[in-house]
């Protein structure tokens, strides 16, 4: 603790040195918690995806930009107007007239009598150059000459704004100001700003489904496992002997320090049509399947499992722990005291752990919330997204969809409101222990 | 209920620490066991109450064997060293521990905290913590929660060991005056001769896993089987004296004293041991002996004397506060003959 120091100066001197000493965790803070964060925030207000970069963009007249430019703006005409294919006799199209091989001739004669003029269709084009003089011989060279002024603005990228405008009224199409601003918002292929990812969410049944699914997961792994399975393993080994209670925590560590990938792999092994329980239970008369993925309620029970055995590890070390630094004359009084093993457990065991067990069950909510590999590794979120929770539809969204694109806008709003969540929690969380603090009397000195 | 052990030997893997001890302690008695450190005090007392069970022999409660009977059903009251209270409980749930496990009702449960905790004066503490009691108030719980099942035995483990040497004397005659008057049989475990003396009707001294004596306090006082238990009892405590007898006449090898002992040790001259308490070397005494003091504490009401003889040896005298000698002076002061205790080359009483 600092103390408040007569000497002003040596005081500031301590608090620079002080701040000094501090800057690389600070650096270190906001740049790997507090800049992600930041960004997911960031993303999450836009409709960043694949399709979109995560640079600027250009615009571009697509199929459906449209089709959303009649629907959603009821400018159907305009949008016909603009896929529309046309003829346009331009400089463009008459230099690429010389580079074919056409005559000198038949080149000027176009440039004099056909420059900037625009057809509506291919035949009409045609019929004009059939009227001219140096007229090209055979239909072949005719077809080959209309083609190249053939003009069509769809799927041609513009940079900018005024290079699309420009664009478009050389097609001889009048914009008015909303049909600018319509057409703007349609064509443009980047990113923008949005709030949508949220109403979005808020409205897709599937969302829902994914706030069940990760209550589902977070509860009955914490409640079966993490905490009460946790809490079985250090009572049971707490009354064995030390050496086998030595071995038998050892082996509850193993699947905590052992590589997910092996580890998930060697259930899904377990759980294959042709795997450890296809081999029992076919023989007894059941069908061969894929235990895991066969229906939701399997694959829930694997997912607490591959889980629990995982987490259970981490809360039966702090109670064993705990137990252990309860001293021993309290277990010989209770004994005295007529408890049985059973009323030990329930009157000096339990009641001892209260902080233990309050402070595994805040923290591994938390890890729970945000963790998805093994869901990931096992079951992808299957059967038919009956396993998907929050933390892995985020990441499936964002980073590793079916259909190619990544919606990074999207998966940055789902993985907000896991941080949103958690904040929230682990806030409340921090109260309450703190919260202990005060309610611990200090002793009352006679 | 009288509490008996029949050739108990407890050991812990290949050491053994109590080895075939034979102790009867009659119903009502309260009985010390008095010993040094790692004796085997407490162990004795674990298997009284069957937190260890024995490795060898019985332990009959009244006429019953409990060897294999689990604590749980001896109904026993055990008083630790470390109080062992439960700490998330208040001092009322504590006292009623025992009887909640007996699953009685809490009418009856409240009814007999009160009062136990009348008893052992602790009834404006019942809603507070173990954390919030001093020490000597965490021992009284401790107390009450022991004799609120009205138990069979009442085991007390260094019970006074924490605390402070006045509420130490208030605890002697409070736990003296509940044991007399619910007339339950008690162990105390302690290696504070005082409280041994003050407290039980007899003590049983042991070293090394076996019991060397069982007497009543003043008999063991003035006759003390061997030289390990005078050394134990008295304080300040007795000295001793090495040299040779010959024809009723004690000298050290270096003769710096020398005096005639009033009973006949044998014709032979042989090795024998003196023990001198402090109380028996003063002046005035039958048989001077030459000496220097070396030390000097003034304990109040009395003062105390290292004296040392010519060969190093060390006298002990106390003396009530009025002579006024110093460090250095040489003194004559004059042993009581008739009071020295005489013990052979292996410390036996002789
Ligand atoms: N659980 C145990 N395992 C092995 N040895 C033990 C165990 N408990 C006690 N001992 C040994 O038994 C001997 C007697 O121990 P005990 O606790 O009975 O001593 P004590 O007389 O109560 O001593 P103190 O006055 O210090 O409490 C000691 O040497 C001790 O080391
Ligand atoms: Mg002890």
């Amino acid at each position: 603790m600092l103390r408040a120091s007569p000497d002003g100066e040596a005081m500031s001197g301590s608090r620079i040195l002080g701040l000094l000493l501090l800057a690389p965790a600070f650096v270190f803070v906001v740049l790997f918690f507090l800049a992600p964060v930041v960004l997911t925030a960031v993303f999450a207000l836009t409709n960043m995806s694949t399709a979109t970069g995560i640079t600027g963009g250009a615009y571009q007249v697509t199929q459906s930009a449209m089709r959303e430019l009649g629907e959603r703006h009821g400018e159907q005409a305009l949008a016909d107007a603009l896929a529309r294919v046309r003829y346009t006799v331009d400089p463009a199209g008459i230099d690429a007239a010389t580079a074919e091989g056409a005559s000198t001739a038949l080149v000027s004669e176009l440039d004099r009598k056909l420059a900037g003029e625009s057809f509506d269709s291919r035949r009409e084009l045609e019929r004009a150059i059939k009227a001219l003089d140096n007229r090209p011989r055979g239909t072949r060279a005719l077809k080959s000459l209309s083609a190249l002024f053939e003009r069509s603005i769809v799927n041609t990228r513009f940079a900018t704004e005024e290079e699309f405008f420009g664009a478009v009224a050389g097609l001889g199409i009048e914009l008015n100001a909303t049909q600018r601003a319509a057409l703007l918002a349609t064509t443009y292929t980047g990113w923008t700003w949005t709030s949508e990812n949220f109403s979005r969410m808020f409205s897709l049944p599937d969302t829902k489904r994914t706030f069940l699914n990760t209550i589902i997961y977070v509860f009955a792994t914490l409640i079966v496992f993490n905490t009460g399975f946790a809490l079985v393993l250090s009572i049971v080994t707490h009354y064995m002997p030390d050496r086998p209670a030595g071995i038998f925590r050892a082996i509850w560590l193993l699947p905590r320090i052992s590589p997910p990938v092996l580890y998930v792999l060697l259930w899904k092994w377990l759980a294959w049509d042709t795997g450890f329980l296809s081999r029992i239970l076919v023989p007894l008369g059941f069908e061969s399947r894929n235990w895991m993925l066969d229906n939701p309620t399997n694959a829930w029970v694997f997912i607490v499992l591959i889980n629990g055995f995982v987490g259970a590890s981490m809360g039966m070390l702090i109670f064993s722990a705990a137990i252990k630094s309860i001293p021993v004359s309290l277990f010989y009084a209770s004994e005295v005291d007529g408890a049985n093993r059973w009323q030990q457990v329930r009157y000096v065991i339990l009641p001892q752990l209260r902080w233990p067990i309050l402070f595994i069950t805040c923290y591994q909510s938390l890890s729970l919330l945000t963790s998805f590999e093994y869901i990931l590794l096992a079951t992808e979120g299957g059967p038919g997204g009956a396993t998907k929770v929050w933390a892995l539809a985020a990441y499936l969204t964002a980073l590793n969809n079916y259909a190619g694109n990544l919606e990074y806008g999207y998966g940055a709003a789902l993985a907000l409101v896991l941080v949103v969540v958690g904040v929230i929690l682990s806030l409340a969380y921090l109260r309450l222990f703190d919260f202990k603090s005060l309610v611990a009397p200090p002793p009352i000195e006679q | 209920m009288r509490i008996l052990l029949e050739k108990f030997t407890k050991s812990f893997g290949s050491l053994t620490v109590i080895d075939e001890m034979d102790l009867e302690i009659d119903d009502g008695e309260m009985v010390a066991l008095l010993g040094p450190s790692g004796c085997g005090k407490s162990t004795t007392l674990f298997a009284i109450c069957g937190i260890h069970r024995v490795s060898g022999g019985r332990i009959l409660f009244g006429d019953r064997d409990v060897s294999s009977v689990p604590s749980q059903q001896r109904n026993v009251g055990v008083v630790f060293q470390s109080y062992a209270l439960y700490p998330h409980l208040t001092v009322a749930q504590n006292i009623g521990f025992p009887l909640m496990i007996r699953k009685e009702s809490n009418a009856d449960i409240a009814r007999k905290v009160d009062e136990i905790a009348e008893l052992v004066h602790i009834g404006n503490l019942l809603e507070r913590r173990p954390a919030q009691l001093s020490g000597g108030q965490q021992q009284r719980v401790a107390l009450a929660r022991a004799l609120v099942r009205k138990p069979d035995v009442l085991l007390l483990d260094e019970p006074l060991a924490n605390l402070d040497a006045k509420l130490r004397l208030e605890m002697r005659s409070e736990i003296r005056r509940i044991q007399r008057e619910t007339g339950i049989t008690a162990v105390l475990v302690t290696h504070d001769q005082v409280e041994a003396m003050s407290m039980c009707d007899r003590i049983a001294i042991m070293n090394e896993g076996r019991i060397v004596q069982i007497a009543e306090p003043m008999e063991m006082y003035d006759n003390p089987a061997s030289d390990f238990v005078a050394g134990f009892l008295g304080n300040p405590p007795i000295a001793f004296v090495d040299g040779v007898v010959t024809n009723g006449r004690f000298a050290t090898a270096s003769g710096a004293m020398t005096v005639s002992l009033p009973f006949n040790a044998g014709e032979r001259e042989r090795k024998i041991r003196l023990g001198i308490r402090p109380e028996f070397f003063r002046p005035g005494g039958t048989q001077p002996v030459a000496g220097k003091i070396t030390f000097v504490e003034a304990q109040g009401r009395e003062t105390l004397y290292d004296v040392a003889l010519e060969d190093g040896q060390i006298l002990r005298s106390i003396q009530t506060a009025t002579n006024a000698a110093t460090v250095g002076e040489k003194v004559n002061w004059g042993i009581d003959v008739e009071r020295i205790l005489m013990f052979d080359e292996d410390g036996a009483r002789l």
